[in-house]
């Protein structure tokens, strides 16, 4: 076999693995939900105290469902990837500062999205929770 | 035939330090784009010029990462993703242009969150079965998808760029090195 002809299989089979990617985001990746949505937003803070907020809301997104919690505060710094939350109700769990950070969990399971692009549907518990640096 | 021995010389952990402060300078320089890193370029790199060696290279680098950045589970990760790479490139050394290079790297960039994933399996499995470990991994795969792109992508491009002129400087710099005495 040939080098050009090398490459070009090469080629091509990078060419198919980034639409197979593709289609497999496609399909799997988890959807935002249009609608009323009834979830619950539950924050554990450093002192292992919860608190737990029930939200009616339209959001798609995890950060505008947050936005619409009563009384729950949160900021962060934007990046690329969202906004990376270091501050719930006033305390600060930073990775770069005392390597704590917050976790965010839906139905018992870890976020795989930010805060930005993590969907939300009817039904869903979120955990919030203080995760101190080991 | 007698079989040739591999030593570990002074002049190689001089040679260990040096190239790790490549890898950790190049990734600090590109900190500040996401998912566009040089540590893949150079663990290939460094796999075709300083053959085994490398292997004593990369657990090294694991080890100064997790001192630096703290031992979490990315860093469980690392452990095979790195030794990983060199096996292929080591597989795949008789490979010459820089095309063909800029494939292999792309397509490393692209399975990058795949074989991440796979720390997922155990962990996921260990709470409520195989099943459920796969679904994890297969979940925390896909949301990163479109930044395996990104890292697959500048891979390429990089690699694609950088293979000629590093190549130029590292025959030299193997040369120097072979040419260096050292004391055992």
């Amino acid at each position: 076999m040939s080098t050009k002809t090398k490459k070009l299989i090469a080629a091509l089979a990078a060419v198919v693995l980034v639409a197979v990617m593709a289609v497999v985001f496609v399909l799997f990746r988890e959807k935002p939900v249009e609608g009323s949505k009834a979830i619950t937003l539950e924050v554990v803070n450093q002192a292992e105290q919860s608190k737990v907020y029930k939200v009616k809301t339209d959001a798609e997104f995890l950060r505008q469902a947050m936005e619409e919690a009563e009384g729950l505060t949160f900021s962060g710094t934007e990046s690329e990837y969202g906004l990376m939350v270091t501050e719930v109700n006033g305390e600060k769990a930073d990775y770069s500062v005392n390597g704590a950070y917050w976790s965010f969990y839906v139905n018992g399971d870890y976020c795989n999205y930010g805060i930005d692009t993590q969907p939300v549907e009817d039904g869903d518990a979120f955990r919030i929770v203080y995760t101190p640096a080991q | 035939m007698k079989k040739k021995k591999f030593n570990i010389t002074v002049k190689d952990i001089a040679l260990t330090g040096v190239l790790i402060a490549v890898i950790e300078v190049c990734k600090a320089a590109l900190s500040w784009a996401p998912n566009i890193e040089l540590t893949s370029f150079w663990v290939i790199m460094f796999s075709l010029f300083f053959g085994k060696k490398i292997f004593f290279v990369i657990p090294a680098f694991i080890l100064i990462e997790g001192a630096m950045y703290g031992f979490h589970l990315w860093w469980i990760m690392y452990l095979y993703i790195w030794p990983f790479l060199a096996i292929m490139t080591r597989i795949f050394r008789k490979m010459e242009s820089a095309f063909s290079w800029a494939v292999f790297s792309g397509v490393f960039g692209l399975l990058f969150g795949f074989l991440c994933s796979l720390t997922y399996v155990p962990i996921g499995a260990w709470n409520g079965g195989f099943t459920n470990g796969v679904r994890m991994a297969f979940g925390w795969w896909v949301a990163g998808i479109p930044w395996d792109f990104v890292h697959g992508a500048g891979n390429f491009v990089l690699m694609l760029v950088l293979y000629h002129p590093i190549t130029r400087v590292m025959k030299r710099a193997g040369r120097m090195f072979e040419e260096t005495k050292s004391c055992n």
